[in-house]
């Protein structure tokens, strides 16, 4: 979704258009989950977060400022919430079981939950920062600039986070089995 | 390995580098084994975070995002511009305004501001016009939404123009004319009495826009003049927008 688009959206929402709201919703709220999950672990907090991050949001619209991207603000919210959210429940509850409770399907499936589960807790292993630009880069597709725009950190910093928190994780997936 | 080696590789993998920086990583590659092996690990572990897939968000939760969100209290809007495109002449006599005068407290429109004027001034010209002619056009519109109800119609009589609103609402409506390139000018306007709120309280008018501030329900009159009588007026482009804080859309269509 372009910024013009975005910022035409907002300017319904702020005229209490809340059909222009749905659509902002509808756009953002699956990559905004994705995140918070990848950063949380576990989908039930990243739901909360996710819901905290649209309201803050839109609480805070007459705050954000069209220069900038829209999508670099609610990424910010997101990343921010969901940052908090992790202090809170820091080591109470475990990491996500779901992918692979229940009914066990075909090796295939199994081994691409075992994969996927493997490579969650390697992020989860990271320090939140070098998590954060992991996240932001492969699960959110973003830029280094996009990246330095949402964290507000020059883009040199998240090029060597990025490169510190890869090597991080090939150690953790390497001591896994599954690198 | 040198750290600008490392920081080659991964603008590689991370398909941010220059084509200047490309030659230079190739040259290294083709020499060193080592950073060849290293860009190959990256790239295994490039590729296995890509391919995780996204998550689906609970089915519900943008529900409950959008169940949460009041959003500021914004306006919805909605406008006849257009409507009057049906204006077609009918046998009204003196009853259009006749009604109306009974019961109206007139003002005179000096623009820029709405100020109590000269009623029987305003009262003897409509009679004695109407008096002329039985032949008058009228048009008139109805709407409906949630909170909020009403008609507009549009009358003319031997070149007197009349806009007469008969509108409820819930909310506060603002309402706004504009005559744009109509050829008509705002001559006055008039207000019912007995209005759940005084309308002349908000009437504002700047330049050929006229705005009215609605609630409850309330009727009244605005009044157009030809700015160049004998020349042709357009109706068609009058505009009337209406907005409220209200969430419904409304729908205006011509009465049938």
């Amino acid at each position: 979704m372009g910024n013009n688009r975005d910022y035409a959206l907002i300017e319904r929402c702020q005229r209490g258009d809340r059909r222009a709201l749905e659509e902002m919703v509808g756009h953002y709220e699956k990559p905004i989950f994705n995140a918070a999950y990848r950063i949380l672990g576990n989908p039930d907090d990243a739901a909360d977060t996710t819901q905290v991050v649209f309201m803050k949001a839109f609480e805070h619209l007459g705050q954000y400022d069209p220069k900038y991207k829209f999508f670099s603000w609610i990424y910010r919210i997101a990343i921010n919430e969901s940052i908090n959210q992790l202090k809170r429940v820091k080591n109470s509850q475990p990491l996500d079981d779901t992918e692979v409770a229940g009914t066990r399907g075909p090796d295939a499936t199994v081994e691409a939950d075992d994969l996927s589960r493997d490579i969650q807790q390697g992020l989860m292993d990271l320090t939140e920062d070098y998590r954060t630009v992991v996240v932001l880069r492969h699960f959110s597709e973003c830029s280094y600039r996009q990246i330095s725009e949402i964290l507000q950190i020059p883009e040199k910093t998240v090029k060597s986070r990025l490169y510190s928190a890869r090597q991080s994780m090939k150690e953790s997936l390497r001591a896994r089995g599954t690198y | 390995m040198e750290e600008r080696i490392i920081q080659l590789i991964n603008a590689d993998i991370d398909g941010e580098i220059t084509s200047s920086e490309r030659q230079e990583l190739e040259s290294v590659l083709e020499s060193s084994a080592d950073a060849r092996d290293m860009r190959s690990e990256l790239l295994k572990l490039n590729n296995l975070l890509d391919s995780m897939p996204m998550k689906e968000p609970p089915t519900d939760l943008s529900h409950k995002i959008l169940d949460q969100i009041k959003l500021p209290a914004g306006k919805k809007t909605f406008s006849l511009a257009g409507l009057f495109s049906s204006f077609q002449p009918v046998t009204v006599g003196v009853a259009f305004a006749a009604g109306l005068l009974v019961t109206v407290s007139f003002y005179e429109m000096i623009p820029g501001i709405g100020v109590p004027g000269d009623t029987a001034g305003m009262v003897g010209t409509m009679v004695s016009s109407q008096a002329r002619t039985t032949q008058a056009v009228k048009n008139d519109i109805f709407l409906e939404g949630d909170g909020f109800s009403g008609t507009v119609s549009l009358n003319e009589n031997a070149g007197i123009y009349v806009l007469n609103f008969d509108l409820d609402s819930e909310n506060r409506t603002d309402v706004q004319v504009g005559l744009g390139r109509t050829g008509l000018a705002f001559g006055g306007f008039a207000e019912v009495k007995g209005n759940a709120d005084e309308v002349m309280n908000s009437v504002a008018i700047s330049g050929s826009t006229l705005k009215v501030q609605n609630l409850g329900r309330q009727q009244f009159a605005v009044f157009l003049r030809e700015t160049h009588p004998g020349e042709v007026v357009d109706t068609k482009s009058i505009t009337i927008d209406f907005s409220s804080n209200l969430d419904s859309n409304y729908q205006g269509e011509p009465e049938s």
